[in-house]
């Protein structure tokens, strides 16, 4: 079998503590993924993104940096990949999905810290990510003061450029934003030594509104009934967009819709249609957490959307790429970004107005709203989603958890007792 | 304990010496039409990361011919009971 130890003993990971991680890996894989029925041939690609998780893309950055190529670590859909893409750079998702990593994440954090916060922040201090590793610089975001605290700790360790996303959405704000890209390139130019031109960055930009129209395909297919994908094969592939090389990655999505296409022409799908199809909003999804994706379904519900950052935030709306100079395209990405809707904003009635689209877009009858544990954005917002779909007549649960497995059994009643209310 | 008569189903995981094996060999694979699917090996069979394929018991044969015909190296084939493969034992 493929034998990394040399290059993550290269990287300076502990290659104990790391061996435990490939030791569940498997397991838990092949519980969620492989025992379902009825996958599409084109998930295979994904399968093996996964089994060569930390092996055949973190070689990939091993040698873009043989090569004097730079790596910027991200962990939110606000940083705009395309303006490190147009330096020659390598943006990458960094860890922070698992139960494994939190412990070292509470050594230096309060307990009552978000698992995504926590898991990310012990994956770079136990030494067992390879892409923590890798990254020359990471790039956070003032999306939460959780993060904005877990940067000054991680800076002791690598460099972190942080970029202040404004609060509010006014005209001042998407101007600030513009700012910040700006900034944001000026760091990436300094650290790679390239310049940023007009043509790079419209190639990037075009690159990225690329990968966003496959996924937006994936995600269309799933508005189909019988649906055919399952909701964690969808969660699966999106995860790994954050990982993956973009052009790749958008050829293997188109790839496997290709396939969903064939599926949905012959009205062949992997639930029965008369399933209650589900929506799930909220904190994002870290590869591997797949807990309530997995639960829902094994309870005989697919997912068929995620008003999520590993969702429709994502992917929906594209970067306008008839700007030809660098102002225009800095203030298309500002534009571009600043209409994500991510709770740390006030007001934030576009995430309520676009929970209630999806809804409809989707044919979900019934959402689950789920907050990561100590999420105070996420879990403050649930009051105004649920008064939101209660007002619109539809059924809604709100539940918060963590990476543990601690509460599986307790959330599997309430799913499966929501899920009655919904088949009745 | 399973109760009596009742048959105990294995998955077979075909290993690699490296990801570039493992990929043609699913690449010849599928060209003949034997269902097999990209995997992280369960530990029973490896301690190693790194892809394997998974192919049913009764593919196992004319998968073996294809390994043979193609030259594909491989490190081994591992039998493994499906509740362990899929489960992680549990």
């Amino acid at each position: 079998m493929a034998d990394y130890r040399k290059m993550w003993t290269d990287l300076g990971m502990d290659l104990e503590k790391h061996d435990l991680l490939c030791e569940a890996l498997p397991g838990a894989f092949g519980e969620v993924f492989l025992s379902q029925e009825n996958r599409p041939e084109g998930m295979d690609y994904f399968n093996f993104v996964v089994a060569e998780i930390h092996g055949v893309r973190p070689a990939e950055l091993v040698e873009h940096k043989k090569k004097g190529g730079k790596v910027f670590g991200t962990f939110c859909v606000y940083v705009p990949d395309e303006v490190i893409i147009a330096a020659g750079a390598i943006a990458t998702g960094l860890c922070g999905g698992s139960q494994f990593w939190v412990p070292d994440g509470e050594r230096v954090l309060p307990a009552n810290t978000c698992p995504l916060i926590k898991a990310s922040v012990g994956a770079r201090l136990g030494r067992t990510c390879p892409f923590f590793r890798l990254a020359d610089v990471y790039i956070g975001e003032t999306t939460c003061d959780g993060k904005k605290k877990a940067w000054e700790i991680l800076q002791q360790e690598v460099p972190v450029h942080v970029m202040d996303l404004p609060q509010m959405k006014r005209e001042r704000d998407i101007a600030a934003w513009a700012g910040e890209v700006r900034l944001l390139m000026n760091r990436v130019e300094e650290v790679t030594g390239n310049r940023v031109t007009p043509e790079t960055l419209a190639e990037s930009i075009k690159q990225i509104n690329h990968k966003r129209k496959a996924l937006a395909r994936l995600y269309n297919a799933r508005k189909s009934s019988p649906v055919p994908i399952s909701g964690r094969d969808a969660l699966l592939v999106s995860q790994i967009a954050f990982y993956d090389d973009p052009a790749r990655f958008s050829a293997q999505v188109n790839a496997l819709c290709d396939e969903l296409d064939e599926r949905i022409s012959k009205g062949e799908g992997v639930f029965p249609s008369d399933a209650p199809r589900i929506m799930v909003t909220g904190t994002p999804m870290a590869i591997p957490n797949w807990k309530l994706h997995h639960i829902i379904e094994t309870c005989g519900a697919p997912v068929v959307v995620e008003e999520t950052c590993t969702g429709v935030r994502y992917f929906e709306n594209f970067v306008d790429e008839s700007k030809v100079d660098l102002d225009g395209q800095v203030q298309a990405l500002a534009e571009r970004y600043m209409r994500i809707n991510c709770a740390c904003f006030t007001p934030n009635t576009g995430r309520i107005d676009d929970i209630l689209r999806l809804v409809k877009e989707y044919k979900a009858d019934g959402v689950i709203d789920c907050s990561l544990q100590f999420c105070t954005l996420y879990s403050t917002e649930s009051h105004l989603v649920q008064q939101a779909l209660k007002k619109a007549g539809i059924p809604v649960m709100h539940l918060e958890t963590d990476y543990s497995e601690q509460d599986t059994g307790q959330i599997r009643t309430r799913v499966q007792a929501f899920l009655e209310m919904l088949r009745k | 304990m399973l109760p009596v008569g009742e048959r105990i189903n294995y998955d077979c995981y075909i290993l690699f010496p490296n990801h570039h094996e493992g990929l043609r060999l699913h690449k010849e694979l599928k060209a003949v039409g034997i269902k097999c699917t990209i995997a992280p090996p369960p530990r029973a069979a490896t301690s190693f990361c790194g892809i394997s394929l998974l192919v049913a018991e009764d593919l196992i044969e004319p998968a073996r011919q294809v390994i043979d015909r193609c030259g594909v190296k491989i490190e081994g084939i591992a039998r493994i009971p499906r509740e362990a493969s899929t489960s992680g034992g549990k």
